[in-house]
């Protein structure tokens, strides 16, 4: 169990043009991770997605507020001493591509965390051979085929899957995956995404998945929470199925709104809610931080920041004065 | 009326194996005035088919077969030197894979529109400047802000549009976006969308979208071409191709696509992976290895494009699945 209360993180600008500059890139996030559970931050570019799933996985510090890892407090511990805790959290990077050393076989990739662990577990170089074939077969590769190969030699949906394997080395209890399709083919995604959710369900694992298209979030299990956040804080959070069938939030709605409609297959949802310009457009006052882009905001927007809360008739959190269901998912015409 | 019309192009690239094809006698028309999106995963020759509409596919490859005729200058193949740079920019737009990076860093937007403008003649540059500023304030930026701005001062969005005025300043007609909105976020993604569409119903362009994405097809593309190595396996109206797709490889692709809404479990990944230059079939259907419909003749027999409709569809299960119902009416 992952839990953080008030993250906070402040960035100091550098260089003599924006020096001493700040952005707050969170602004007290809380979130829970239960063991084999499965969570989603969602986003848009900016939005301190990265920066919270780097902090979790031992990546960043942060400035404020409590991380917990199976109830061990983090911000006591000195670097060193969080290693343990943190070893059992693991990155899954975006690129496949550059995660890989081009120079070293599969083999040698996944050798050397092995190395270590046996080492640590007092077990034989025997048991390295063994465990690298069984974790590249439990990401659905064939050992004999992959171990001998370089990096260029797969493709990229392999290649992520020899990333998940390195990461399973160390025997993780999370896996946190900063958009790990997005630069894999529309045609692969799904078999990612699958086998994420089947390491939740084999082998107990949680997984963090952060993203900026929604509808990914819902194929890692959809008993999963998701965790909507706009500039630093979170504005909607719930269960995945609940958020994106009746999200309350303007900013989620306006997410769900920008997925593209498949024409044909598909109408778009009656209400869809446009943004006012992009993130730059937004600043920093003592208001709803979504009220400068927000189609529905009223002085009292502009005036109070409102808190995630639960307000009665909507199941999930929500930081907004005005929740209103709207209709913004397009809804299959018929079944393919 | 025609704006493009490619006629069994055909783009080889030199490896030590010889030399292979990228693309193989691929025909498409681009309809006047109409937007066609091409969708195909990585490798499969979308980007070469679309830099062969500028003629500008790099050594080690070359076209070696086949035509692009382009409405007011003739066959683009045939096009050297300086008037293939003319022809460049001036009749037709370029919108690079990742304009994001393809803007110099050293130089402000104003200073690089400045070059493209003496580089094609322009005599009136002023009128060149004032041009971009209207392009750029009709995306909703301030214009004169941003030609003076440098790369890194713009957000992903921002430099995509400009990469969109740049490609439209000389006043060209038709315009090929290579994957324009990859690496862009999901509002970023639909803001842009709405941008292209807007622009090219406006200036009664000839747009071509290349994408690995089916979503951005459908949402800006009248037309839409499913490419699979090398070869074009589907064509027709989008929305009639998305809600029945004839080719097995179109509708693999579709079903793999992540969807907010319906059954989880309906969704699914295609079986394989996508051919690279060096595994792509020499002779028989490119898409067999993966195809749940796979025959003896696919081995053998290269499918021709068949007419259905206004649907081109190159495979031999859907010619016997349409021959079978023609008999039974």
């Amino acid at each position: 169990m992952i839990t953080g209360t008030g993250i906070t993180k402040t960035f100091r600008q550098r260089g003599h043009v924006l020096g001493g500059q700040t952005v707050q890139a969170l602004r007290g996030v809380d979130f829970a991770i239960p063991k084999g559970g499965a969570a989603s931050f969602i986003g848009e570019s900016g939005c301190g997605k990265t920066t919270l799933g780097r902090i979790i996985a031992g990546l960043e510090s942060w400035d404020a507020g409590e991380i917990t890892i199976d109830g061990a407090a983090m911000s006591p511990l000195k670097p060193k001493a969080r290693q343990p805790y943190f070893r059992r959290i693991q990155m899954i990077h975006q690129d496949p591509y550059s995660a890989l050393n081009p120079t070293r076989t599969i083999h040698q990739t996944l050798h050397a965390p092995l190395k270590l662990r046996a080492r640590q577990t007092g077990r034989s170089a025997a048991w390295v051979e063994e465990r690298a074939a069984e974790v590249l077969t439990l990401v659905g590769l064939d050992p004999g085929a992959v171990l001998g190969r370089y990096p260029h030699q797969l493709s990229g949906g392999m290649r992520q899957r020899v990333v998940i394997a390195r990461a399973l080395t160390v025997d993780p209890e999370m896996l946190v995956a900063d958009e790990a399709v997005s630069m894999i083919d529309v045609s692969l995604r799904l078999g990612i995404l699958g086998l994420l959710k089947d390491l939740r369900e084999r082998l107990g694992v949680s997984v963090l998945f952060i993203t900026h298209d929604v509808a990914t979030a819902r194929y890692i299990g959809d008993d999963g929470e998701l965790y909507v956040i706009y500039r630093g804080q979170v504005v909607e959070h719930g269960r995945v199925d609940t958020v994106i069938s009746e999200p309350v939030h303007p900013y989620t709605q306006a997410l769900l709104s920008a997925i593209p409609v498949l024409h044909g297959l598909e109408e778009p949802g009656a209400q869809p809610v446009v943004p006012a310009g992009g993130p730059e457009a937004a600043v920093d006052d003592a208001g709803c931080l979504f009220a400068a882009r927000c189609p529905f905001r009223t002085e009292r927007c502009l005036a109070e920041r409102p808190t995630l809360q639960v307000t009665a008739g909507v199941p999930q959190e929500h930081a907004c004065f005005h929740p209103e269901r709207r209709s913004v998912v397009a809804r299959p015409l018929a079944e393919v | 009326m025609t704006a493009v019309r490619i006629d069994g192009l055909t783009v080889v690239y030199k490896t030590p194996l010889g030399e292979l094809p990228a693309v193989r006698d691929v025909s498409l028309e681009l309809p006047a005035g109409s937007i066609t999106g091409i969708v195909g995963e990585s490798g499969s020759g979308k980007s070469t088919l679309a830099l062969s509409l500028l003629n500008a596919v790099q050594p080690p490859g070359r076209i070696a077969a086949g035509s692009v005729e382009i409405g007011g200058l003739g066959d683009i193949v045939g096009l050297k030197g300086e008037r293939l740079r003319q022809a460049r920019g001036a009749k037709i737009g370029y919108v690079f894979q990742a304009a994001q990076n393809s803007l110099n860093p050293l130089k402000t937007v104003g200073k690089q529109l400045l070059d493209l403008g003496r580089s094609h003649g322009v005599a009136d540059l002023r009128a060149l400047v004032r041009e971009a500023r209207e392009l750029l304030g009709r995306m909703g930026m301030d214009g004169a802000r941003v030609l003076d701005s440098y790369q890194h001062e713009l957000s992903g969005g921002m430099r995509q549009r400009v990469g969109i005025m740049l490609a439209l300043v000389l006043n060209a007609h038709v315009v090929v976006l290579d994957e324009p909105t990859t690496a862009l976020d999901m509002i970023t993604q639909a803001t842009i969308l709405k941008i292209i569409r807007e622009i090219h119903a406006e200036r009664g362009l000839t747009t071509l979208v290349i994408t690995h994405d089916i979503g951005v097809v459908a949402e800006v593309a009248d037309r839409l071409a499913v490419m699979y190595g090398g070869r074009l396996v589907e064509q027709g109206p989008t929305r009639e191709v998305l809600a029945s797709p004839r080719h097995p490889y179109t509708r693999g692709l579709i079903r793999a696509i992540p969807r907010l809404t319906g059954d989880i479990g309906l969704a699914q990944a295609l079986p394989g992976r996508p051919p690279t230059l060096a595994t792509v079939p020499r002779e028989g259907c490119v898409f067999r290895e993966r195809c749940p419909l796979r025959m003896e003749v696919c081995e053998s027999v290269d499918p021709p494009s068949a007419a259905y409709g206004e649907r081109l569809v190159a495979c031999h299960a859907t010619a016997m699945a349409g021959a079978t119902r023609e008999e039974t009416a």
